[in-house]
């Protein structure tokens, strides 16, 4: 077989240029080996690529060996080499030119895909540099960047400067604003927290006054200021005050009241420094310099603020009860027990003093619910189910006058009745023995109101004097009685709160001794020193309750004298406020 | 005379300002106290916030800074050495300036950030204090470009020679002049390694098969395997390089976002405590 090589070079131009090589060979072996006829030296060519033969018919093949090839396009194994046919050797391209004379095969070879290498080969497979790859700082940056001011800043200040945004946006679960949150808000004010511009109203500018008391209409101030002078005095104290001074908002559940000492004692430690005329004592702690408390005394006769004076618990000629009733306590705890319907009980504190239904202190004590069960009204000893009312002398009168004067003129059948005489069946009564039968009656209940007011009953409690009857207190009786005007003070220290429930824990009697108390004009409301027995001051101290001012008093109190319900029987004049000098006896003496 | 460190500069002028920031900041803190507590809306804590706020500028501006090379407010050492300091100060600061409160808002956000600077920071200054040396130790003498120039060396030499071997040989030398690749992506440059490199195959595939030869083609494969470890070695030296370069270069794809970011989140911050006062 005779073959034509023809190899084409191209120079950097791109020219080409060809040199002819024609060789005799039975089998036409192509490989990157030296030895092979059709030499291809590149990498890329097996050492045995494949080989050119005749075959039997007579026609020439192209058969693979260790290498691929690819004819027209398409990989075989073998092919019959046609004229004009493109086979792909490695990086070697061969077309089969048309047979030209003397020759049986003729190869245009070329080497179209020069095997690149040298430095810049090395250099393309490394990649250095983070700068090389995605990562950006740029990128990042500007990513936040945008981010977190559209997240943070734009979106919840659209949010808060358009009404109709933040009505919207009010409807879901979480509003624009709500990463602005700095904590959590008092339990009172979580239900609405979510909008902000409750209380937050307007940009840059602090929350106000007027925000808290949209809601907190009530709220008393300091002092009641119901006088131009307690207006200039509240305005010198609290120039520019915010209510957001003291009530900072976002601490957690309970962080927005304040509980030191100091909110108390800034001021009142020295407070004539800043009032050289006020009367209110200074202090600055309660185990220091305290003063004694003062008692809120309601005063007979007297209604609204000029009911209650003011006395300091240390005054032991002031601090007497005048409550108008007698009520020896040492009597009616007697631990052998008191006389009742029932035989003799033993009564305990519980049984005439009932908590309210809060538990701080006491619901009051009524001669319908506490005393009258021994202390009956019942005027007839014959007929026990009728009492006088309580509570007005005249229908207490008028009552014995009625029922004494049905009973002579209907002949009620009470072996009482004697005087009207015994009618048969049926008979009307004359007007002779009817008039007979009035007087009687008003004797009768003249009588029984004498041993009622003056010896058995009334007398017992209450102050009584006998005076001369009128038609409208006596209804026809000859004598009439003025009961002394009744105030049971029912909340004596109202400046500081007492809950009683915090205190179940002690016995009555190791803060109110009374087993001893003969008469009702002993306060036993505990002291100072019995309440230091447990509570300490502003510093913590070992076996000791707290002890700060806000654990008794309030800041927004408004008055002593307000919220004081007073039992103040009606009518009576009032009678003067009690001074040192007229002070001598304020309880008409303990009960006989 | 001994390098000195960023750490060092002046006789540790920066820590110095540095420890009196941080202990006045923690004086203040302690001695200063409210009825509401202590936290960023007091008087103490609108200063703490105030001096953090503008530390925080100042910290930022360094970015700026060593970017003008003819700077005339002091050296870029000494800046740097500040830098470091100040901001290490500036966790103490910001700390005390949040009271302690932390939540679920764009304050705790922006303080969060500021400390992921801030402990990124500290990779840099560990990247910045301990890899220079490493890069000296595995590089000696040579730079990447050098081992580049040697790689190409070693290829033309190993290709000269396997084109006369058999055809797994080649294909294996082949394969490692190709296939060989010197860092790549994030992780490649990160990590330094590159699974299944071409070259180590090829090493292989030459240990393997040198029994089978004889003659000039078992000289030929004897001097194959001593290129190709030679090629291996360098390659790996260079993927080490770029793994150190990675290193010194990786934190501050999160240092610079994070610190912008942190100025975004701080923008909104001091607006929102001012806009909801």
């Amino acid at each position: 077989m005779k073959i034509l090589l023809v190899t084409q070079t191209r120079n950097k131009k791109g020219q080409a240029a060809r040199t002819e090589q024609p060789l005799v060979a039975d089998t036409l072996s192509i490989g990157r080996g030296t030895d092979c006829k059709l030499f291809l030296p590149d990498p890329r060519v097996a050492l045995r690529h494949a080989q050119i033969r005749g075959a039997d018919d007579g026609a020439l093949y192209i058969e693979a060996a260790a290498g691929a090839i690819s004819v027209d396009g398409s990989f075989e194994r073998a092919s019959r080499l046609r004229p004009d046919q493109r086979i792909l050797i490695g990086p070697y391209e061969v077309i089969v030119a048309p047979p030209r004379q003397d020759f049986d095969l003729v190869l245009c070879v070329e080497l179209i895909d020069p095997l690149r290498e040298g430095v810049e080969e090395v250099r393309r497979k490394v990649q250095a540099g983070l700068q090389t790859t995605w990562l950006s700082k740029r990128l990042f940056s500007w990513t936040a960047v945008i981010l977190i001011l559209l997240a943070f800043l734009a979106w919840p200040v659209i949010n808060a400067t358009r009404p109709e945004t933040r009505a919207a946006s009010l409807k879901a679960s979480i509003t624009p604003d709500a990463s602005w949150d700095v904590g959590p808000l008092a339990s009172a004010h979580a239900s609405f927290g979510h909008d902000c511009h409750k209380c937050h109203q307007q940009p840059f500018i602090q929350v106000k006054n007027q925000a808290c008391e949209d809601c907190h209409k009530t709220i008393g101030w300091h002092f009641p200021l119901r006088t131009a002078a307690a207006k200039a005095v509240h305005a010198a104290v609290f120039p520019d005050i915010r209510c957001a001074s003291c009530h900072r908002d976002h601490k957690g559940p309970n962080g927005l009241v304040r509980t030191d000492a100091t909110l108390c004692t800034d001021c009142h430690r020295d407070l004539k420094a800043r009032f050289a005329k006020t009367a209110v004592p200074d202090i600055s702690d309660f185990t220091g310099d305290h003063p004694p408390f003062m008692l809120s005394m309601l005063q007979p006769g007297r209604s609204g603020d000029a009911a209650i004076v003011r006395v300091p618990q240390n005054d032991k000629v002031l601090a007497r009860e005048n409550s108008g009733l007698k009520f020896p306590h040492d009597k009616h705890l007697d631990k052998k027990g008191v006389r009742s319907p029932n035989g003799k009980v033993t009564l305990n504190c519980a049984d005439c003093h009932v908590r309210d239904e809060a538990g701080i202190r006491f619901k009051p004590v009524t001669m319908k619910d506490h005393c009258q069960a021994c202390h009956s009204l019942e005027f007839e000893p014959k007929v026990t189910t009728r009492q006088v009312p309580h509570g007005n002398v005249g229908n207490a009168l008028a009552t014995l006058n009625e029922f004494y004067a049905q009973a002579a003129l209907a002949d009620t059948p009470i072996d009482v009745v004697v005087e009207a005489g015994i009618r048969r069946p049926g008979e009307r009564l004359s007007e002779a023995r009817r008039q007979a039968a009035l007087t009687w009656a008003a004797d009768k209940a003249d009588r029984i109101a004498r041993d009622l007011f003056e010896v058995r009953v009334c007398f017992l409690c209450h102050q009584i004097t006998r005076v001369a009857a009128t038609t409208a207190t006596a209804d026809g009786l000859p004598v009439s009685w003025k009961v002394a005007p009744v105030a049971i003070t029912r909340h004596w220290l109202p400046k500081s709160r007492f809950p009683h429930n915090q205190h179940d824990t002690f016995e009555c009697d190791k803060c109110h001794q009374v087993t001893a108390s003969r008469t009702s004009a002993d306060i036993a409301i505990p002291d100072l020193k019995n309440c230091r027995e447990c509570h300490g001051g502003n510093q913590p101290a070992r076996d000791k309750a707290r002890g700060t001012c806000e654990t008794c008093h309030g800041f927004h109190t408004g008055s002593h004298k307000a919220g004081v319900p007073a039992i103040i029987p009606g009518g009576a004049q009032p009678g003067p406020i009690p001074t040192r000098e007229t002070a001598a006896a304020p309880d008409g003496g303990a009960a006989k | 005379m001994r390098h000195q460190t960023i750490l060092e500069y002046k006789r540790y002028r920066y820590l110095k300002l540095a420890v009196l920031l941080a202990t006045a900041s923690i004086l203040a803190y302690a001695l200063y106290t409210t009825p509401v507590g202590r936290y960023g809306g007091t008087p103490m804590g609108y200063t703490l916030g105030t001096v953090g706020a503008l530390l925080i500028l100042w910290l930022m501006w360094f970015g700026i800074r060593k970017r003008r090379y003819r700077g005339s407010s002091g050296n870029i050492q000494g800046w740097l050495s500040g830098h470091v300091y100040l901001g290490i100060a500036l966790i103490v600061v910001a700390t005390l300036h949040t009271g302690f409160q932390v939540g679920w808002n764009v304050h705790t956000l922006a303080y969060v950030l500021m400390l992921l600077v801030i402990f990124s920071g500290f990779y840099g200054l560990y990247a910045y204090l301990r890899v220079p040396q490493l890069m000296t130790e595995n590089l000696g003498e040579d730079t990447l470009d050098s081992i580049i120039l040697k790689i190409a060396d070693i290829d033309r030499e190993a290709r000269r020679l396997a084109v006369g071997m058999p055809d797994n040989i080649n294909l294996a030398i082949q394969e490692s002049l190709q296939g060989t690749r010197i860092g790549g992506g994030v992780l490649a440059q990160l990590s330094g390694r590159a699974g299944n490199c071409p070259t180590a195959g090829a090493v292989t595939t030459i240990q393997a098969a040198v029994r089978q030869f004889r003659g000039d083609e078992a000289r030929a494969n004897k001097e194959l395997y001593a290129l190709m470890l030679r090629k291996q070695n360098l390659v790996e030296r260079a993927r080490i390089d770029i793994h150190y370069k990675a290193i010194l270069d990786f934190w501050l794809y999160l240092h610079v976002p994070l610190s912008l970011a942190l100025l975004a989140a701080l923008t909104a911050h001091v607006v929102s405590v001012f806009f909801y006062w």
